[in-house]
């Protein structure tokens, strides 16, 4: 385990030290996975999958890919939405796991009809895909899949997702829990304006 | 801490421990009274309150045990317009742990207005066969108790000479919290058009008082316990010192089921189910109901006797009638560069110009507008961005980005008429957990009430407008259907026959029994109730005390 590594696995059994033991012991097996997850994912390797096969993960990290894309920033992909929805599924989300199986049969029968000669949702063009979700985005499925992605993508990192914080990055929110003021532009403004006036606000 | 045998009959047993009832449980005790606090909720993390977390993921899956509100699935209650209608499955909640709403509300703390204790004679503008009444005390007779609450829960903020704010006999004890960029754009709004802003008076506090520490401005703010206790809930400041008495006990978990009588009409203690579901019998010489402005009613209504068959302290049927729940309004808008609303206490200034009610609107109402906006990352990713933008794909991403930390909203906290129409009540057919009649709420708005909500609405959209938005949005208005500002069920008055407790919070049928909490509100002031129930609590418990001491209470300490 790489000395990072050690500092993160470090950082959640702290935080994790923080909650009470009633949560812990109902949440133990979250906090064994994230922990893990965590450790895992420093080294570049992808960490294990708990609920979907391969070829179920690469649909829905495409989904999720459509749902918040790459650009010129980091999106699902990076924030590695898939393996939060995969650990939510095998544990606080486990009464979802038949949305997901039987959405992916859906996901399959659609690719096909819009597509006939293509095989995976996955394989299609980004263009394809967007046209394949587009009518499927007012079912029960896309919906889950879009709540899980950006909440796999917003998060506190501790939660599996929002790998490296680039949800956060994406929207300039910081974490921190300790600030001081100014806070923004405007009443920075309105500080720098009554010092002017002799500090009379 | 003290424990009590339940078999042992104690000077007071407190039902709840809020607001009020954190504040009854600590002036009993110290004043030498032997005290059982009964909580329906749990331990929340008391005295270890840097365990709260600030996840949001988590604080939507809370276990029940690490639950700071009432879950409407176990604690259920109904809903109906009116009594045409069959009440359906409600979703009303308010705080349900050790310290009650004030572990975590927004922390609003204004006082009411001397005018708002007597608006019945003084307002014009109020329509007939409303319930308005005026209180059987004055500002001027309550206002010691704000400048008390005030220094003993530790309130931030600045005392102005306004006709549009209480007058105060004190500063208030720390100076207010940082102005934020939602106030500073109110503040250029107001100067264009001619409004008055003021800093918002929060119990959170802005310095060090009485051995807790500052506000360190997480923004993780309402709805969340506070890490480092600045915010002056009951459960860091009065509770502490009344455990510390060694003369109360606070029971968790305690779930009230019926407020005991004898056949002489007094109040002989409570049954409640302790946390397995047993019932338990507590004995007191005297009991404070201080369960909220909702459940107290329900209590009442569940304790039927064969000397109140319609419920204790109801023979004028008056118990649970005049409920009130806050109406509001709201805008919000996008502006150029970013305010960071992520950082502080949920809300700052406030445009208070609008809080007299004016006959020249057409309607009676008034209100305040506050200057808000922040949105969680996972607020804002679910379902925070501005009306009609994209829920996913590349243009989702770029709003995401365009719009977070760019945003301000102004929620205005408004009058509510009171109606004899609209009420808590018991339901005939679902029960709760427990197997007790659910809360039945009854509530429809009165016409005025919603006019003024939608003037509160073009208000608010102006005022972001003369801040110079790029964008501005405001959603319909609608009424309120339940919710922890609940007040006005057991409204206090001098005549038994329209009022359910005298001006000293003693219920007019039960010698032995004081309400003491948000149902005792007449009117509903301008939605923002905490101060005036801690004033109310304060005073209340002045006057128990003196006649406990005096033996009129029959009482042994």
């Amino acid at each position: 385990m790489s000395a990072k590594a050690k500092s993160r696995r470090a950082f959640l059994i702290q935080s994790a030290g923080t909650l009470n033991a009633a949560w812990i012991a109902a949440h133990y097996h979250d906090i064994l996975a994230a922990q893990q997850y965590a450790s895992k994912s420093e080294g570049g390797a992808p960490p294990k999958l708990a609920f979907f096969t391969a070829e179920q993960a690469a649909e829905i990290e495409a989904m999720a890919d459509q749902i918040i894309p790459t650009d010129d920033t980091p999106g699902a992909r990076e924030a590695r939405c898939l393996y939060f929805i995969d650990r939510a599924l095998t544990t606080f989300e486990k009464k979802r796991q038949p949305v997901y199986t039987q959405g992916l049969l859906d996901l399959q029968a659609k690719t096909k009809e819009l597509f006939p000669n293509a095989g995976k949702f996955s394989a299609l063009t980004s263009d394809q895909q967007i046209k394949v979700l587009t009518e499927i985005e007012k079912t029960p499925f896309f919906n889950l899949v879009r709540m899980h992605t950006v909440i796999g993508f917003f998060a506190r990192p501790e939660n599996g997702g929002n790998h490296d914080k680039v949800g956060w990055q994406l929207i300039g929110y910081d974490g921190s829990l300790n600030h001081k003021a100014p806070f923004g532009y405007y009443d920075a403004e309105y500080l720098k304006m009554s010092a002017n006036r002799g500090g009379k606000i | 801490m003290k424990q009590y045998r339940p078999s042992a009959e104690v000077d007071f047993v407190i039902i709840g421990s809020g607001a009020a009832g954190g504040i009854m449980a600590k002036e009993l005790s110290t004043a030498g009274f032997s005290v059982v606090v009964l909580e329906q909720g749990g331990w929340g993390k008391f005295g270890r309150e840097q365990e709260y977390n600030k996840d949001e993921w988590l604080q939507r899956n809370l276990s029940d045990d690490d639950r700071l509100m009432s879950n409407p699935q176990t604690q259920r209650n109904t809903f109906r317009k009116n009594d045409k209608e069959k009440a359906v499955a409600g979703n009303h909640s308010y705080g349900c742990v050790v310290g009650g709403g004030t572990v975590t509300y927004g922390s609003s703390s204004w006082r009411h207005l001397p005018y708002e204790f007597r608006e019945a004679s003084y307002d014009q503008t109020i329509p007939s066969g409303t319930g308005m009444a005026d209180w059987p005390i004055t500002y001027e007779e309550l206002e010691p108790y704000y400048t008390k609450a005030e220094w003993e829960m530790g309130i931030s903020g600045l005392r102005v000479n306004s006709p549009f704010v209480a007058p105060m006999s004190k500063d208030y004890p720390v100076p207010p919290m940082p102005l934020k960029s939602s106030g500073a754009l109110m503040k250029t709004a107001a100067s264009k058009l001619g409004l008055t802003v003021v800093p918002g008076p929060l119990a959170i506090i802005s310095q060090p008082y009485m051995g807790r520490q500052a506000c360190v401005n997480c923004g993780i703010c309402s709805g969340y316990g506070c890490q480092v206790k600045a915010r002056s809930s009951s459960a860091v400041t009065v509770l502490p010192v009344a455990v510390k008495t060694g003369r109360c006990e606070i029971r968790v978990k305690s779930y009230v089921r019926e407020i005991s009588v004898d056949s002489s009409g007094r109040a002989t203690g409570v049954v409640y189910f302790d946390a397995q579901k047993r019932e338990v019998r507590q004995k007191a010489k005297n009991v404070i109901l201080s369960a909220n402005g909702t459940e107290s009613a329900r209590l009442l209504l569940l304790s039927k006797s064969a000397r109140f068959p319609d419920g204790l302290a109801n023979s004028n049927g008056v118990v649970g009638k005049y409920v009130m729940f806050g109406n509001g309004a709201s805008a919000s808008a996008l502006f150029e560069h970013p305010l960071n609303e992520y950082k502080g206490v949920i809300s700052g200034a406030g445009i208070v110009d609008y809080v007299p009610s004016d006959p020249k609107r057409g309607f009676y109402g008034g209100g305040r507008m506050t200057a808000r906006g922040y949105l969680t990352p996972l607020e804002l990713g679910l379902n925070g961005l501005s009306p009609g933008s994209p829920r996913w794909g590349a243009a989702y991403k770029k709003a995401l980005r365009e719009e977070a930390n760019h945003r301000m909203t102004i929620t205005c906290f408004v009058t509510q008429l009171p109606l004899e129409t609209n009420r808590v009540d018991l339901d005939p057919d679902v029960k709760d957990e427990w197997g007790l009649p659910a809360m039945r709420i009854t509530s429809s708005a009165h016409p005025d009430d919603v006019k003024n909500m939608e003037f509160f609405r073009q208000k608010s959209i102006e005022v972001l407008e003369a801040a110079g938005a790029k964008k501005v949005w405001a959603p319909k208005v609608s009424e309120s259907h339940g919710g922890a500002h609940n007040r006005g069920s057991c409204r206090m008055g001098n005549d038994p026959k329209t009022s359910v407790v005298d001006k000293f919070h003693k219920a007019h049928d039960v010698p032995n029994l004081f309400i003491v909490d948000g149902s005792n509100l007449v009117t509903g002031g301008r939605n923002h109730p905490t101060l005036t129930i801690q004033a109310l609590a304060f005073r209340a418990a002045e006057h128990i005390i003196r006649d406990a001491k005096n033996g009129t209470h029959r009482n042994s300490a």
